[in-house]
């Protein structure tokens, strides 16, 4: 049997298991009516037997669909004939690939040499031994174990307990999967980044203001250093997350605070979910908006006004990055004001303040630390946006304050580096791992920051 | 409900009311709250306001100070006057009511201010310190009579949540006096605190009577007896009966208050 029909098997026999020691458990105590001397419920007896059954077994099949590859060859290379072994490496490594790809029937054995066709066919032959093995073995645990486990079965086995340590245990391993995965991400990004800041120098990033990243694939060029300057990118990102923030924060806080303060709630039920749909559009509509629209916008208001506006502003990025946030900052805010008590509403109404009176300067006031925290995610969003600025705010790294030029920023200059065919150690397509590793260390730091101070304020109401 | 149960027993009136509440009915949509309510409100005494939850006591005192008008569906009717005026008159405007009739309520709510600004809030907003020496005076003399200064004035720049649930109340009515109103309506000031803190406002109560007209619903019948000079008793949003302290807990004339202050039910 191949491994995933061998999988499927075991998950029929575990099922069998389930009914077997299920109904051993009701039998144990003479039928339905003597459940209540059972410890567990019936079903969990059958658990306990389906899983001791499928899970050593299913164990089993993993570790050796896992080691299988590197098994047979070792076996293979042990028994191949002297020509082939005094290959040098590189052509040893290229014999293998052929092995593999008849293995696996992408040529035909008529295409490849004899030694390599032979090697191919001792090696399906030794497969299939194990595959026999791996099943016979598979099938064995598996129904020794059910056997075993049913005959175990009493009114005292504390089944309960042990299905659910297991379930436990499996719970525990999905979060480890997801904590690993971003453990392994972080890491990989650290350690390219090192690599890079072993040819260019940390400070000669950080701090210079050429940013020439074309230059460095011909290899004299390497090590002109003002080359990796990202001070650009950083300006850039900055320019246009502040042109962003200009947008989305006080359009977004106003129209949380007309939602959650004055709206009438026939308005509030219908603007609250449009509202929220903005979020949901793709970003790479937003980009397309930038692109067809906005810019040209802005591209001709400028002329009216003797403004020469590039093609590619970062006014046109920001603009359309802020609509996007808006959605963004204004549930947040909006959850936050509505979170205020009405309690000190009334306190502030008892004192004879008015409603904007009141909203100003005591439910603002109680809400401004969770509003704070979702301003900080906003931004930390804004930062890591990639789509809306690939598409509107050009590549020309200029280092310049002012909207109307073109910029470009990290996200965009990460895309372009690794987009295309790359050289996996050339400074250029590590610089990208550099600049993803100061991008998500910003981004982390300003979350953690908002987080703390939006939980700070959720404990102070409860 | 039977008819007897809607003329009042007792006697509701007084010499030279403050407020003078005449026929008033409360509606919360279709919901019937208060039900022709005739009442007048005595000078410089305490008027405790008791009866079973839901009666109707939080209602009828949200009607002095008009924060009915806060709540959506809400509709006061009848005549209320303060001083002679009546404070649903088109000229009467619900900022300088709401400074001349002040509120403490159940749960103590200090803003998310220092413990100065809190007090100093109502001050500003009606403008009733010309300088920073005035409102910093203000700000005193009211800590001084809620019986707080004491205890917090080295921290005044700390946030007034950061007092204890008695000193916050306390806080709430310095913030109430700041704007030196005519009158405190207090709503179950106690319900939230332990008996020392209960305590501590008791005495305050009594204190700020002298200045003060005091209107406070309470559920502690001590508590009525102790502070106040009359009670009024309601009961499904009739005003039962209404009379001297004294006589109501003695020799309540109405069945319903007697089974209620001899904790028949409640
Ligand atoms: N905002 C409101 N909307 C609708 N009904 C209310 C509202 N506030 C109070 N009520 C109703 O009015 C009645 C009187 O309430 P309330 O004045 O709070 O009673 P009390 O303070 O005596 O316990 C109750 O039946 C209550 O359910
Ligand atoms: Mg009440």
């Amino acid at each position: 049997m191949t491994p995933s029909i061998l999988i499927i098997a075991l998950l029929l026999l575990s099922f069998i298991a389930y009914q077997l020691g299920k109904a051993r458990s009701l039998a144990v105590v003479g039928g339905a009516r003597g459940i209540r001397n059972l410890h567990s419920l019936p079903g969990h007896y059958g658990l306990l037997t389906a899983l001791w059954c499928g899970l050593p077994a299913l164990l089993v099949v993993l570790v050796w669909v896992a080691v299988q590859d590197q098994v047979l060859i070792a076996l293979i290379s042990a028994q191949l004939p002297p020509e082939v072994r005094s290959l040098s490496s590189d052509q040893f490594v290229l014999f293998l690939n052929d092995l593999r790809n008849v293995v696996a029937g992408n040529i035909p054995a008529s295409q490849v040499s004899p030694a390599t066709a032979a090697a191919a066919g001792e090696y399906l032959r030794l497969q299939g031994i194990a595959r026999l093995a791996l099943t016979a073995l598979a099938f064995a645990l598996g129904i020794v174990a059910m056997l075993v486990v049913r005959g175990r079965i009493r009114a005292d086995l504390r089944a309960r307990n042990s299905v659910e340590r297991v379930l436990e245990g499996m719970l525990f391993l999905c979060s480890l999967v997801a904590v690993l995965t971003t453990i392994g991400i972080i890491l990989s990004v650290v350690f390219e980044a090192t690599r890079f800041f072993g040819i260019v120098p940390a400070q000669d990033f950080l701090f210079g203001t050429k940013w020439s990243p074309q230059m460095a694939i011909r290899a004299d060029q390497v090590g002109s250093s003002g080359a990796f300057g990202a001070v650009p990118l950083f300006a850039g990102t900055l320019l246009i997350s502040a042109i962003a923030m200009l947008v989305a924060v006080p359009i977004g806080l106003f129209s949380a605070i007309y939602l959650a303060e004055y709206a009438p709630s026939k308005v509030r039920s219908v603007v609250k979910p449009l509202l929220e749909v903005l979020a949901g559009v793709p970003t790479v509509v937003y980009g397309f908006f930038a692109v067809t629209t906005v810019g040209p916008l802005l591209r001709t208001a400028g002329e009216s006004m003797g403004l020469s506006v590039a093609g590619e502003s970062a006014l046109a990025a920001g603009l359309v990055m802020g609509i996007m946030i808006i959605p963004f900052v204004s549930s947040l805010a909006d959850d936050m004001i509505t979170a205020v008590p009405q309690s000190l509403r009334d306190g502030a109404y008892a004192l004879g303040a008015t409603r904007s009176e009141t909203i100003k300067q005591v439910v603002l006031r109680a809400a401004l630390p969770g509003i704070v925290g979702g301003v900080l995610l906003a931004i930390s969003r804004a930062i890591g946006e990639t789509m809306i600025v690939v598409m509107a705010a050009g590549l020309a790294a200029n280092l310049t304050a002012n909207p109307l030029e073109a910029v470009t920023t990290v996200t965009v200059q990460i895309v372009t580096l690794l987009v295309g065919d790359q050289e996996f150690d050339s400074p250029k397509t590590l610089a990208a791992f550099a600049l993803g590793l100061v991008l998500f260390i910003v981004t982390l730091v300003l979350n953690v920051i908002a987080l703390y101070v939006v939980r700070k304020y959720r404990e102070q109401y409860e | 409900m039977n008819d007897a149960a809607k003329t009042t027993i007792g006697t509701i009136t007084v010499a030279e009311p403050v407020f003078s509440c005449r026929n008033v009915d409360v509606y919360y949509g279709d919901k019937h709250a208060i039900k022709n309510v005739n009442i007048d409100i005595g000078r410089k005494q305490v008027l405790a306001m008791i009866g079973p939850s839901g009666c109707g006591k939080s209602t009828f005192l949200r009607c002095l100070n008009r924060m009915n008008d806060t709540i959506v569906g809400a509709r006061v009717e009848g005549a209320i006057t303060l001083d002679g005026q009546d404070i649903h008159d088109k000229r009467q405007d619900v900022v300088q009511l709401r400074a001349r009739v002040g509120m403490v309520f159940q749960k103590p709510n200090p803003f998310p201010k220092s413990i100065y600004e809190n007090v100093a809030y109502g001050p500003r907003i009606h403008g009733l310190a010309a300088n920073r020496g005035e409102l910093d005076e203000i700000v005193n003399q009211s800590l001084r009579r809620a019986g707080l200064w004491e205890e917090v004035k080295d921290r005044l720049n700390q946030p007034g949540t950061s007092l204890s649930g008695g000193q916050q109340q306390r806080l709430c009515i310095a913030r109430t006096i700041a704007v030196n109103p005519e009158v405190i309506l207090m709503d179950e000031p106690c319900s939230a605190l332990d008996p020392i803190a209960t305590a501590r406002i008791e005495d305050l109560i009594d204190e700020l009577r002298e200045s003060y007209a005091i209107c406070i619903v309470t559920h502690s019948m001590q508590q009525a007896a102790r502070v106040s000079q009359r009670t009024a008793y309601f009961h499904l949003g009739d005003l039962v009966e209404v009379g001297d302290t004294n006589l109501i807990f003695t020799n309540p004339q109405a069945k319903l208050t007697e089974d209620y202050i001899t904790g028949r039910f409640g």
